[in-house]
């Protein structure tokens, strides 16, 4: 009796183990057919909780906009977009399982995102030998497209990633030009976060500030998260500099610049696109008057869909904050749709059959030769896969606004 | 220019801050012997009650004599609600449990109450505007604002009601009866659920006088200030002697103090050029509070507790 | 077998029961008879409602628009209205299914049908709420919602054993006698009251003896059932979170059924008889899993899963053996990561022309861990309790903070500061190249399979060291440690020898797992190795971990590591609240079950007061030493 229960139990449970897992690959084979086989996925990969997720929700309602615009004006006829927003949590490991996850889906042809340098190291290798295209709207680490060195020998190490953001040699020299010869400021004060876009730009505006002559009063670093820089800015009160570079995101510059401000010290502060945001002045008030920043692109109000997209994601009530990358999103998202579009027309206006194998190939190239004007101003891409947008535009805090100073286009 | 004395006073202030804070882990560990990793968060509720207080509450162009002590009762108001509820549904149930339990619990609480406030509280996703006390004196050579003297002020005023209430009153000898030994203090008629209510009040109640200094200091607020601030607070409490409340403070202020010196003469030293500013602070802050446990392994005032590991 | 659960006072006959036993009735005045018809009934009612289609779009996750083949949340809803079937039949005496329920088959029917209903339930209201109206239903949800209903009244109705109804009438008069009365004291001393009711009795019938190798059949079996359920688990795509709670749900009151039935006791005693078995048929299906997967995302998601849970697993001799409560473990998976970044030939690498093998790469890296283990541990660990709390968390943070400043311009040039070492090559044994994809016998078996199988290697060492360093006598001397640190020391043991090894051992078991992780990643960078945050790894997840899984044992950890992977992998339908759900999910599991999800026997008996302190662990004291010897 006891044996004979024993080996019911052990059928009941292998017989209910191997329905179960029946029952995984029956929705694996089913999505294929419910009427939706002309739908693409376009990915996202950004922290949408925790630390980062305002910055990264801009990046995930960027790409929303940038396919809801393609569906509505069908700009690839027969062919649907949808967006996945996966969230990585600013975590390397996370953001490579989305990786995993996006490139073995079968119906995804592309990835905005993401957001850091660092979970973009992880994740590269993954989209290059699925052959699929990966654009990050913000990294802006020089060497994840031209490699260790490429001060001296660039070399692309991996074919399928691209980037909308410039590189931090771009902004990082920009700056040091106008801060030198625009507003003629000869002992500037650098201090960066210690996280890869932060340090690199100030390590690069260190470098262009001295090589046209200023001085560098002195440097310091800070952690993400430190909150009182009472300190530092005694330092920088010492030092006698005439303007502070910080390399960095508004939620230290902007506290950074009223203990600045508040401590007698009433020398502007200078920054990157990372603090190019509203919220930069919502929380720094007054202190950030004349405070300034440097931005690709030219301004947004110069061009309507520029404004056309600001003023959708404020009226389809989106969260997060649009204005660090959500543009820079939209037009990376809008490159892989006109890739697609490519490669259908390509194909005689039919959405190629195998699209693990033959489209996302064709993606890539599509997207190497885009070319078309976006909301940030020109997309096209260099041989390293770095956006050919090399406009820069200078903004200033002007009565609780940013107000563009200066547009221009660096070749450093 | 001699900076040295604005660096003492930029440590001292930053001090009393962690002080005020540390007040808040250090009593409910010297009653319960239970870390509360979530007081950070306790602390950054009580910094959006009383932004609540200002911005919904009060009306536009009040004046700040008359704001900070509404926006200190609003703030303590929910600091202290939020800290005897979680006391009373997260900790009060694992009294017995596993001493890790509540350890595990108040990482949930913590995660949980910044992320009520960030979904929830009205344009908390972002850093959020405080009105801040920002005229400015001169005392030779140092530069302090009115936020600054707000928060010395604050903190002697709590401190020494602390101390004579603890010492005085009939609820704080039954503190220290519980603290000293809870099952004596219990079979002596003392209400131990009641005084560890009370802990965890007045720890909510610091926490939310600290917040509202920061706020007033910083000029702005968001839900993560506690995170970093609570850690530093728990260090400041150990660096003292847990569960010692002028430990706590003294904690706090050597702890700033050493954090501000850190960053800014370390680099000074030759061959350390490389090891100092903001960026490493944290890093000297630890070392020091290593140091210190070394020499003396219950803290700068802690008494040698015999077996209550 | 020894009775494990045994209390001393009453043997507890049958006899002595049927005495006390006032009334054969359950909670709802039904007949017994019919009550187990309807249960029985609605079991198979709710099976069969899963065959219809519940909602008439397949916008809803796993498309239930088919008739005669279920899908999705329904399969979910078959599983369970199949158990309560199960426990029915088994209520009627069917023979064969007598051992399905040897502590009486009431419980279990009460919390399956429970479980369905929750399942079902939830399914129906998901319809309704997320396709906006009752209208999204179709006969089909409305049959399945009014079966379960029917099976949750069936099974209220059936007679409870004596001993749960009167244990329940006593929790609930204790209640409210000790706290008095008002509309929230009753309804608490309710939810006691069906606590108890639906409890599993303190007797259980001993099994009868069956062969061994029937109960190896028995092992295996289990273990592949375990390794179908966890697979399908997995599997959920992230963008169907709503199945993913009903899988959970189901889960859960499953499992609870099983115990309350009695057969998770035996299961356990099977398995304590087999242990070397046993543990051979875990890593079997371990190693099994990644042939199970057409997709190589979720060999990742497993890989991630095993680096986490063998760290957890280190740590769990620091924190559950030892009792040393370490708030910084994580930065010891980072010094195996970044020393195995260092020396693997990556050309951001500071010794970019040093390419070590990955033997080496894994010895220096668990070197370099065991190393700061040691520089740690020797002047922190005459320190007692919390004030370790505060200096390991001090030491993460200096070694995040170092690792971060030492780009050469805030530091010494070591780790290339926040960029990290990318690049990382694959990892080749004997022109096995982990980072392609290989074909073994029919099987595609990804980059992250290699590596996932790998893994599995490292995981089985990890646990090997575990079990035999917690079984010797420096894991004895640990947790008298734990126990007792004076009376340990009197006793001759060298608290701080004996510490220090715990804490050495942990470091390098963790720097271990961190040379794979980083050959899976491609990079190391600093992020991840702090304090707290809102993915795995870190030294709160890690601790999370172990507490929630069960400290001192070797599946807790693991399980606890799998479940905190998991959830906010598969939380993403909640978008930005999924961290709140996640938080409050940590409160929620501490507040019903602080000793974490499978207790270490001792420490349940502690925690479950039994009067009489330190109780001696009985398990080892079984009637079948012959047996054990032979099977392991």
């Amino acid at each position: 009796m006891r044996q004979r229960s024993l080996v019911i139990l052990t059928s009941v449970l292998t017989t209910g183990a191997l329905t179960l897992t029946a029952c995984g690959s029956r929705d694996n084979g089913k999505s294929g057919d419910s009427g939706s086989g002309n739908t693409l996925t376009i990915g996202v990969d950004a922290p949408l909780s925790g630390e980062n997720s305002t910055t990264g929700l801009g990046i995930q309602y960027g790409v929303q906009i940038a396919v809801d615009d393609a569906n509505k004006n069908n700009w690839v006829p027969g062919v649907k977009f949808k967006v996945n927003a996966l969230d990585d949590k600013a975590q390397p490991a996370t953001g490579q399982s989305n990786a995993t996850s996006l490139v073995g889906d079968d119906k995804t042809i592309g990835a905005v995102g993401p957001l850091n340098s660092g979970v973009a190291q992880s994740m590269q290798q993954v989209f290059t030998s699925a052959n699929m295209v990966e654009i990050s709207p913000s990294n802006t680490n020089p060497e994840l497209t031209q490699g260790k060195n490429w001060q001296t020998s660039k070399k692309r190490p991996f074919k399928t990633y691209f980037r909308t953001a410039t590189t931090d040699a771009l902004q990082g020299g920009f700056a040091a030009t106008y801060a030198y010869n625009g507003l003629k400021k000869k002992k500037a004060f650098v201090v960066d976060d210690k996280q890869t876009y932060g340090a690199g730009l100030a390590k690069i505006f260190n470098a262009s500030f001295s090589k046209l002559g200023g001085k560098i009063a002195g440097t310091d670093h800070v952690n993400t998260g430190d909150k009182d820089f009472s300190s530092l800015v005694t330092r920088i009160k010492k030092s006698g500099a005439d303007i502070l570079y910080y390399g960095g995101q508004y939620d230290e510059s902007s506290l950074i610049t009223k203990q600045l401000k508040d401590a007698g010290v009433k020398i502007p502060l200078f920054g990157g696109d990372g603090m190019f945001a509203s919220t930069y002045i919502e929380t720094a008030g007054k202190a950030s008057e004349g405070d300034l920043a440097t931005s690709v692109g030219v301004p947004a109000d110069t061009l309507p869909a520029a404004k056309q997209f600001i003023q959708t994601y404020k009226s389809k009530g989106y969260k997060g904050d649009y204005a660090a990358y959500g543009a820079y999103a939209y037009d990376a998202a809008t490159a892989i749709i006109k890739a697609v579009k490519a490669a259908v027309d390509a194909n005689g206006g039919k959405l190629p059959s195998d699209i693990k194998n033959g489209l996302r190939a064709k993606v890539v190239d599509g997207v190497q030769k885009a070319n078309f004007e976006g909301i940030t101003g020109k997309v096209s891409f260099d041989q390293y896969g770095d956006t050919q947008n090399k406009q820069l535009t200078v903004y200033q805090v002007e009565n609780g606004k940013w107000k563009a100073v200066k547009t221009g286009t660096f070749n450093g | 220019m001699n900076t040295l004395p604005q660096q003492l006073a930029n440590g001292l202030l930053l001090g009393s801050m962690y002080g005020l804070i540390a007040i808040g882990y250090t009593m409910v560990y010297g009653i319960v012997q239970l870390i509360n990793f979530a007081h950070g968060e306790i602390f950054m509720t009580g910094a959006f009650g009383a932004l609540t207080v200002y911005f919904y509450i009060l009306p536009g162009g009040t004046s700040m004599w008359a704001a900070v002590p509404l926006m200190l009762v609003g703030g303590g108001i929910v600091a202290i609600l939020v800290a005897v509820g979680a006391e009373r549904f997260a900790y009060r149930p694992l009294r017995q449990a596993p001493r890790l339990a509540p350890l595990i619990t108040a990482i949930g609480l913590s995660l949980a109450l910044q992320e009520v406030v960030r979904n929830f509280y009205p344009g908390a996703d972002k850093a959020r505007a405080f009105p801040s006390l920002d005229t400015t004196h001169d005392l030779g050579s140092v530069t302090i604002k009115d936020a600054d003297i707000f928060l010395i002020v604050a903190a002697a005023v709590c401190m020494s009601a602390l101390a004579w209430f603890v010492r005085k009153s009939r609820t704080g000898r039954a503190m220290q009866a519980t603290a000293q030994d809870p099952d004596t203090a219990q079979l002596m008629g003392i209400d131990t659920n009641r005084i560890i209510v009370v802990a965890f009040a007045i720890g909510g109640f610091f926490a939310a006088v600290a917040a509202v200094s920061y706020g007033l200091k910083y000029g702005n607020i968001d839900y993560r200030m506690g995170f970093l601030m609570g850690l530093k607070a728990f260090t400041a409490a150990v660096l003292g002697g847990i569960g010692n409340i002028y430990g706590a403070m003294l904690g706090g202020l050597v702890l700033g103090i050493a954090e501000t010196m850190a960053a800014t003469y370390i680099n000074n030293i030759p061959g350390m050029q490389q090891l100092g500013g903001q960026s490493w602070a944290n890093v000297w802050a630890f070392c020091l509070l290593i140091l210190v446990l070394l020499l003396r392994p219950q803290g700068l005032l802690g008494e040698r507790v015999a077996d209550r590991a | 077998m020894t009775e494990t659960t045994k209390t001393p006072d009453t043997p507890g006959t049958p006899s002595a029961d049927a005495v006390i036993a006032p009334d054969r009735q359950g909670l709802i005045p039904l007949p017994a008879a019919a009550a187990r018809a309807l249960t029985l009934v609605g079991g198979i009612a709710t099976v069969a409602s899963t065959f219809l289609a519940w909602t008439w779009t397949a916008d809803f996750p796993g498309d239930l628009t088919v008739y005669g083949y279920p899908g999705g949340l329904q399969w979910l809803t078959l599983v369970g209205g199949a158990l309560v079937a199960l426990f029915a039949l088994a209520g009627y005496g069917v023979r064969g299914l007598g051992w399905l329920a040897p502590a009486g088959p009431t419980g279990p029917a009460v919390l399956t049908a429970l479980g369905a209903l929750g399942v079902t339930w939830y399914t129906v209201i998901a319809i309704a709420v997320e396709l906006g109206g009752l209208v999204n239903l179709e006969p089909g949800g409305y049959v399945a919602a009014v079966a379960s209903l029917t099976t949750v009244i069936g099974a209220f109705g059936l007679p409870a054993g004596a001993d749960e109804t009167r244990r329940a009438k006593e929790a609930f008069t204790a209640y409210l006698k000790a706290h008095g009365r008002s509309r929230l004291r009753l309804a608490i001393a309710g939810v006691k009251f069906l606590n108890a009711y639906i409890g599993k009795p303190d007797h259980i019938a001993a099994p009868q003896t069956v062969p061994g190798w029937l109960q190896r059949l028995a092992v295996t079996a289990v273990t592949m059932a375990g390794l179908g359920i966890f697979s399908y688990g997995i599997d959920i795509p992230s963008e169907e979170g709503e199945t993913f709670i009903g899988y959970l749900v189901v889960i859960v009151f499953a499992v609870w059924a099983l115990h309350t039935a009695g057969l998770l006791d035996r299961f356990s005693r099977l398995v304590a008889a087999h242990r070397g078995f046993a543990l051979a048929m875990g890593f079997v299906a371990a190693i099994l899993f990644p042939f199970t997967q057409t997709d190589d995302h979720y060999a990742n998601i497993g890989v991630n899963i095993l680096i986490f849970g063998t760290v957890a697993l280190g740590l769990n001799i620091v924190v559950g053996l030892a009792g040393l409560l370490d708030l910084g473990y994580v930065a010891f998976l980072g010094v195996g990561a970044y020393t195995a970044a260092l020396v693997s030939g990556s050309e951001f690498s500071k010794f970019s022309g040093v390419q070590f093998p990955f033997w080496a790469a894994a010895l220096t890296g668990a070197a370099a861990s065991l190393v700061f283990g040691v520089l740690i541990g020797a002047p922190t660990l005459r320190l007692r309790g919390d004030y370790l709390a505060i200096v390991t968390l001090g030491f993460g943070e200096i070694f995040r903070i170092a690792v971060n400043n030492m780009d050469g311009v805030s530091g010494p040039d070591i780790t290339n500061g926040p960029n990290g070492i990318p690049s990382i090559p694959d990892l080749s044994f004997f022109g096995f190249n982990f980072g392609t994809a290989h074909d073994l016998g029919g099987f595609t078996i990804g980059r992250f399979a290699n590596y996932y199988l790998l893994m599995v290697l490292i995981m089985a060492i990890v646990v090997l060291v575990y079990t035999r360093a917690a079984d010797s006598r420096i894991g004895r001397s640990w947790i008298a440690i734990r126990e007792d640190e004076t009376a340990a020391t009197a006793m001759g043991i060298n608290g701080f020898r004996v510490k220090l090894i715990a804490f050495a051992l942990g470091a390098t078991l963790a720097g271990l797992a961190g040379t794979v992780s980083a050959h899976v990643t491609y990079s190391v960078v600093p992020n991840p190795y702090q304090f707290a945050g809102a993915a795995p790894p870190n030294s709160a997840f890690l601790l999370a971990a172990v507490v929630l899984g069960g400290m001192g044992t070797v599946a807790g950890p693991l399980l606890g590591a799998a479940l905190l992977y998991l959830l906010p992998e598969k939380l993403v339908f909640l978008q930005d609240k999924s961290l709140l759900a996640f938080g409050v999910a940590l409160i929620l599991l501490m507040r019903f079950r602080p000793e974490g999800i499978i207790a270490n026997r001792r420490r349940q008996l502690e925690f479950h007061e039994t009067g009489q302190l330190d109780v001696p662990q009985q398990t080892t004291l079984t009637d079948e030493p012959a047996v054990t010897k032979a099977g392991a």
